[in-house]
């Protein structure tokens, strides 16, 4: 009967909105934009076809349709009847959750949907808001899941301890600083960089137009696929000859009180659009986005009638992921990831995880490249294929001279505006600067650190904001340092120019702060709070293994325990038997203060995993950190660390179902078996889902990277990475030295426990059935309480020290490693494994069912593969077995989170020592990466909710046998009042 | 002659109150004292018992189903009749939660050993070691002993945790050439108070002592004094003066307090002993205050406290 209603009710609506857009003026006029009316048909059934309808927009005239249309551009398919009355009763933004959730399966063009879905939010208008309020109410839950993830630094984890450390000795490479510390300086010495960081915290990100329109109009006049005469465009050289239209036109503006010049977007913290890449993601919130509850955006109404009018209609076939459909036909590996449960690949929003070649840049400036390009089209001979993707370079290159000549512009003007005599110089100055770099080479550390920021906007400017990094910036800078210290004659200069280079530093971290990536409100939970991941690379060593830990090593590490700030992700690499117990005390004093960052790599696991891949050695040590922890050969190596994201965990669920996921309900995997007469011929199920699934995502990888090829080749950045001159060739098409793609796999520890349970308790112990298990998942345990409780305490977990579980999870890393090796990539490179997982930890766990191991259907599953909480009360055990990993299988490096909580009863100075002992004798046993997250006793007392995320706190009472979480909770509370817990 | 098995009833990583740096604590079971404050009951009985946690049992039943003894029942105020038990760890075979778990395992000197040495790196790293406690370890000087010497081959800090009543001459021809450091608790000065509240005299803990420190200032292991402190009980101010006395007596320049915790008394539930001390009333149910530890440093005069 309610089925009935709802096949009625829901045509009426469309009825009803067809009506309301015939003939209100306003919503009329959003049908069109600025070349016509937008033309599309969208259908709406169930999964049965008992429903069917549809809504045709075309020439001004909605038409509601309660038959299926013809070949609509875009179909929603609701599950049934039910999840259809559920969407009207949703906002437009849960149906993306819907969606995510595998109740609405889309087919056809998503670009249209997220139209619709404006449509929807203009028609709703005020309404809109008031379910977006009431929505937030009803998810509170959920969003707390998602704003705990444990990637990066959290907000409120800063200690307020005020002392500071001094160094006991001088590393060899510091050339300068008495005490590299720099105990004595503090934010309060910067009140420029306190107002930037209180502004940051302050300034709600806001939506810019500024790069999409500029472009957008220039493809209109100058044609996309086809110039004016109707030839076909050469990607590359419509791609530089855009890009130099959009940076000669790009609003240069000098940033108030910065002593950088220039700003990536035209808004003090933007959110960057590529229509060309996801950013018709947000079209369906360009009305509620300051409304929504995770990350809001403001948003002019004027930026609005920019993106629905000039802007979006021109992307909606010209985007990665339509340019795929429409090539591929829709192709299953496609059809899987907008499934969201299994993998996610990266290629729809961009290709930037890379570092350019700074040091080149700084050698060279834009016009030595632009004098090495030149002599590579003369050698190319007329060769078209050649010529134009150097051309290409050249174009892009100008453009970023153009915007640096009119920042300095600006600078003047600014200056002869300007009343404050001290600022007045200062914009002169910056004046000055810009009318040397990026063109030239920098004489200067505010020269080089300009010349770096502006070339920084100009790649961001043509490349997707995901993963961009900044490399070694400590190495690249010290020789301008020390010019700058050379210089100066009495110990007064010389802390002048240390104060001021330290608050130059930190101008360009809150420069990078400048812009957030686009996030549409669905990707809140694949991504939660997610910034650009800009990385820099501390430390380290040289070329010929000498350290390479400098004087800017530890300006950079001040800044970072000053401002605290998330992005730029900060990494440090330490060398056993190289880098000094100093410069790993202050990395963990770092840690301390601002509660997760930087981010500690071990120099020599990292070289051993990287060396299989045959790199030079002296090119393999200048290795740094791309997006979160991901290795690449700076300059050198195009290796879109982040390609894919792919849930393992989705393999045990497709392997327990003889190929059927449970969430997406869809047979899609091979066929492997219901039935299992030994372990082993369960590892060969799990091991024909995993396989399939890396499949899949690599052949999607590789038709997004043609469709990359097509729509947007890189020139700035090919012009900045090596090779990509002498071969004549953009990143995109394989230009650069090295080429690889990195994988990110999910779940490594709930995949091994599951695996380990079922070995245990089904094959070793026989203690129960694989049906039972089947059964149990299916209703979340809840009829199964014992076999819940003997999987989570009698089945061996990875991380408590038991040697078994350790080489089951091995034995996975390995089967990964050897799955992904065997593949290449579009650019002939092979791809590499890693075990971090950004936040997508808990969207992956969002989408899965209940597990072997014990997890509960919907958690998070463990970030990059931190054991379970509940592996071990002995944090050590953790270490041990991360450590004992084969770094061979992880050449695109881990995630290992570990949770600290300093005690009140001991000082500063032990902490320190301690977490550094850690770091050391986990390095010393070959620990890859660790990531120390500190907690602070506040959250802490909100965390005794959730005491199986804190089973290894100690009771810091001596000579007592317990731990923490055996306490009854008024005695936690207790004992945390008295800060009786320890590290 | 017929010797028990040692049983240690736990052995805890990453501890830091132990001893320098980041330890691990072998906590060995049985203990000729029986202090009616013991923060570690379980380490009392030197047999291996059967502890029963209700907040982790989930109800199946397993264990009822197979006790022959039909020692288990939910009527049994703490669910375990330990009189007709016979240990023959059927139920906790069966128990799906671990609420029904076995204390006190019998491992052999090169099993503490191995389990202690993979944490070898972290020691280097933080000036840590092994801790023996328990329980009095120095119940088991010969096995102690061996468990010592073996890891100071290794390089590994060994530091004994003791209460001071054992036989001297075992401990210095088994135990005392292998360790490093010794704390040494020293509970209460007035014998007949001593015996009252923990169970024996302490004329030979006192001697033991004398001894010990004695060699520590001729260059022998290092001793370190250490007072829990329990109100009411040892934290008098008449006991903890005559204490300070000893402690001048003998030379001691530094001395630990230990302030008191209830948390030991959720423990005598889970080992079936109810019946919380009768004296001590509420002042044992809590953590002492910042106010009533300052009290208990004052008779220590200008020796250095560490502790509190």
């Amino acid at each position: 009967m309610k089925n009935w209603v709802i096949r009625q009710l829901v045509p009426a609506l469309l009825r009803l909105m067809a009506f309301q857009f015939n003939h209100r003026a306003s919503l009329r006029k959003s049908l069109k934009s600025d070349q016509g009316w937008i033309n599309f048909t969208i259908g709406f059934r169930t999964e049965d076809r008992a429903f069917q309808g549809g809504l045709s927009f075309l020439d001004g005239k909605v038409t509601a349709e309660s038959f299926m249309l013809e070949s609509p551009d875009t179909t929603m398919v609701f599950a049934n009847e039910a999840v259809m009355l559920e969407m009207i009763s949703h906002t437009p933004n849960e149906v993306l959750d819907m969606l995510m959730l595998n109740k609405i399966k889309l087919e056809g063009n998503f670009t249209y949907l997220n139209l619709f879905n404006f449509y929807l939010s203009t028609l709703l208008g005020g309404f809109h808001q008031r379910m977006e309020i009431k929505r937030r109410r009803r998810h509170k839950l959920q969003r707390k899941e998602v704003a705990k993830t444990e990637n990066g630094p959290g907000e409120k984890s800063r200690t307020t301890t005020p002392e500071r450390l001094h160094a006991p000795t001088i590393d060899p490479g510091v050339r300068y600083l008495k005490n590299p510390y720099l105990s004595d300086l503090g934010l309060t010495d910067f009140p420029r960089l306190q107002g930037f960081l209180s502004r940051h915290f302050s300034k709600r990100p806001e939506i810019c137009p500024e790069r999409s329109r500029l472009l957008t109009r220039w493809y209109k006049k100058n044609g996309f696929e086809t110039d004016g005469q109707g030839n076909p465009w050469s990607p590359e050289l419509r791609q530089g000859q855009a890009y130099k239209y959009l940076m000669e036109n790009k609003e240069p503006i000098i940033r108030k009180d910065d002593l950088l010049a220039g700003t990536t977007t035209s808004k003090p913290v933007g959110v960057t659009i590529y229509p060309d890449a996801h950013g018709t993601m947000i079209w369906g919130e360009l009305l509620s986005a300051p409304n929504r509850e995770l990350n809001p955006y403001n948003i002019s109404s004027e930026t609005v009638e920019v993106l629905h009018k000039e802007v979006f209609p021109f992307w909606i076939n010209r985007n990665f992921r339509e340019w795929v459909r429409r090539r591929y036909d829709n192709p299953l590996c496609q059809k899987l990831d907008e499934r969201f449960a299994v993998y996610f690949v990266w290629k729809t929003v961009g290709i930037s995880h890379t570092i350019p070649d700074f040091p080149s840049l700084l050698a060279l400036g834009t016009s030595g490249i632009i004098e090495k390009i030149h002599q590579a089209i003369v050698k190319a001979n007329g060769d078209v294929t050649r010529v134009n993707p150097l051309r290409a370079m050249i174009l892009a290159a100008e453009g970023l001279n153009a915007y640096a000549d009119n920042l300095s512009k600006q600078a003047t003007k600014d200056a002869q505006n300007e009343l404050d005599t001290e600022r007045q110089a200062q914009l002169r100055r910056l004046a000055e600067i810009c009318r040397r770099v990026p063109k030239n080479p920098p004489r200067t550390l505010d020269e080089a650190v300009n010349a770096i920021w502006i070339t920084w906007i100009g790649m961001h400017n043509e490349n997707t904001n995901t993963g961009l990094s900044l490399g070694r910036l400590d190495t690249w800078l010290q020789p301008y340092f020390e010019q700058d210290m050379a210089a100066c004659k009495t110990e007064k200069a010389r802390d002048a120019c240390i104060r001021k280079t330290v608050e130059l530093v930190g101008c360009l971290f809150l420069a990078c702060c400048d812009h957030v990536p686009l996030i549409p409100d669905i990707g809140n939970y694949l991504f939660g709070g997610s910034s650009s991941d800009q990385a820099i690379t501390l430390g380290g060593v040289h070329a010929d293994g000498t350290d390479a830990v400098c004087d800017m090593t530890y300006i950079f590490l001040k800044v970072t325990e000053m401002l605290g700030i998330r992005d730029p992700n900060v990494n440090a690499r330490y060398k056993p038997g190289v880098s000094s117990d100093a410069y790993l005390q202050r990395l963990c004093e770092v840690n301390k203060i601002t509660g997760a960052t930087p981010s500690l790599h071990n120099d020599e696991a990292v070289l051993a995993s990287i060396s299989q891949h045959g790199y030079p050695l002296g090119e393999a040590r200048d290795w740094s950190a791309i997006g979160c922890v991901e290795p690449t050969i700076p300059g050198k190596q195009f290796g879109h660390t982040g390609s894919m994201l792919i849930s393992v965990v989705a393999a045990i669920e497709m392997a327990l179902g003889n190929g059927t996921h449970p969430l997406m309900n869809w047979k899609v995997g091979p066929e492997t078996g219901e039935e299992f007469d030994s372990f082993e011929e369960f590892v060969k199920a799990f091991e024909g889902q995993f396989s399939f699934l890396i499949d899949q995502a690599v052949a999607y990888n590789n038709m997004l990277a043609n469709a990359h090829a097509a729509i947007r080749p890189t020139p700035l950045l090919s012009a900045m990475m090596d090779d990509c001159v002498e071969k004549a060739k953009d990143v995109v098409n394989g230009g650069a030295r090295y080429n690889s793609s990195g994988v990110a796999l999910i779940g490594l520890a709930d995949v091994t426990d599951s695996l380990m349970a079922i070995k245990t308790l089904v094959f070793d112990q026989k203690k129960t059935t694989l049906r039972e298990f089947q059964e149990a998942i299916q209703d979340n345990f809840q009829s199964h309480p014992k076999l819940l409780s003997l999987v989570k305490n009698k089945a061996p977990k990875f991380g408590s020290g038991n040697a078994e579980a350790k080489e089951m999870a091995e034995r996975v890393a390995r089967f990964a490693h050897e799955q992904l090796n065997a593949h290449r990539n579009y650019r002939g490179g092979p791809y590499t494994t890693g075990f971090w997982s950004m936040s997508n930890h808990v969207a992956f766990g969002t989408l899965a069912g209940a597990l072997p191991s014990g997890r509960l259907r919907g958690k998070a599953f463990t970030p990059g593969l931190t054991p379970q909480p509940g592996a071990s009360v002995n944090l050590l055990d953790n270490l041990r077995d991360v450590a004992s990993l084969d770094p061979k299988n992880m050449d695109n490096n881990m995630a290992f989170n570990v949770k600290v909580v300093p005690g009140g009863a001991d000082s500063h100075q032990q902490i320190v020592d301690r977490m550094a002992a850690y770091v050391k004798a986990y390095f010393s046993m070959g620990g890859m990466q660790m990531q120390m997250n500190m907690v602070s006793s506040e959250t802490l007392r909100q965390a005794m909710a959730d005491p199986d995320s804190y089973k290894q706190l100690l009771v810091r009472i001596s000579g007592y046998n317990a731990y923490f979480t055996t306490l009854n909770r008024d005695m936690q509370i207790e004992l945390i009042e008295r800060s009786e817990y320890g590290i | 002659m017929s010797r028990q098995a040692t049983l240690i009833f736990e052995i805890k990583g990453n501890a830091l109150d132990d001893g320098p740096g980041i330890r691990s604590v072998v906590f060995f079971k049985g203990c000729p004292l029986s202090c009616a404050w013991c923060h570690n009951p379980e380490g009392q009985n030197r047999q291996a018992e059967i502890i029963f946690d209700g907040e982790k049992c989930i109800g199946c039943d397993s264990c009822i189903e197979v006790c022959k003894q039909q020692a288990l029942s939910r009527n049994l105020i703490g669910f375990l009749d330990r009189g007709k038990c016979d240990l023959c760890g059927d139920c906790l075979e069966q128990c799906p939660s671990g609420a029904l778990a076995k204390c006190g395992m019998s491992l052999s000197v090169n099993e503490v050993c191995s389990r202690v040495e993979k944490d070898i790196p972290f020691y280097t790293a933080s000036g840590g070691g092994v801790t023996l406690s328990g329980g009095e370890p120095a119940m088991y000087p010969e096995f102690a002993g061996e468990v010592a010497a073996k890891l100071r081959q290794r390089h590994v800090h060994v530091l004994l945790e003791t209460a001071g009543f054992f036989d001297s001459a075992a401990f210095d021809r088994f135990l005392y050439p292998h360790l490093d450091a010794i704390y040494f608790d020293i509970k209460i000065m007035d014998p007949a108070r001593h015996k009252e509240l923990c169970g024996v005299d302490n004329k030979r803990i006192l001697e033991n002592f004398r001894n010990l420190f004695r060699r520590s200032k001729e260059g022998g292991v290092c001793v370190l004094p250490r007072v829990p402190l329990i109100p009411g009980m040892t934290a008098t101010q008449e006991n903890l003066e005559d204490i300070a006395n000893l402690l001048k007596e003998v030379g001691a320049d530094q001395v630990a307090l230990l302030p008191y915790h209830p948390f030991w008394m959720g423990k005598l539930a889970r080992l079936g002993r109810s019946g919380l001390p009768a004296m001590g009333g509420e002042n044992l149910a809590r953590l002492m205050t910042p106010d009533e530890l300052a009290e208990c440093r004052s008779p220590f005069g200008n020796m250095r406290i560490v502790g509190t």
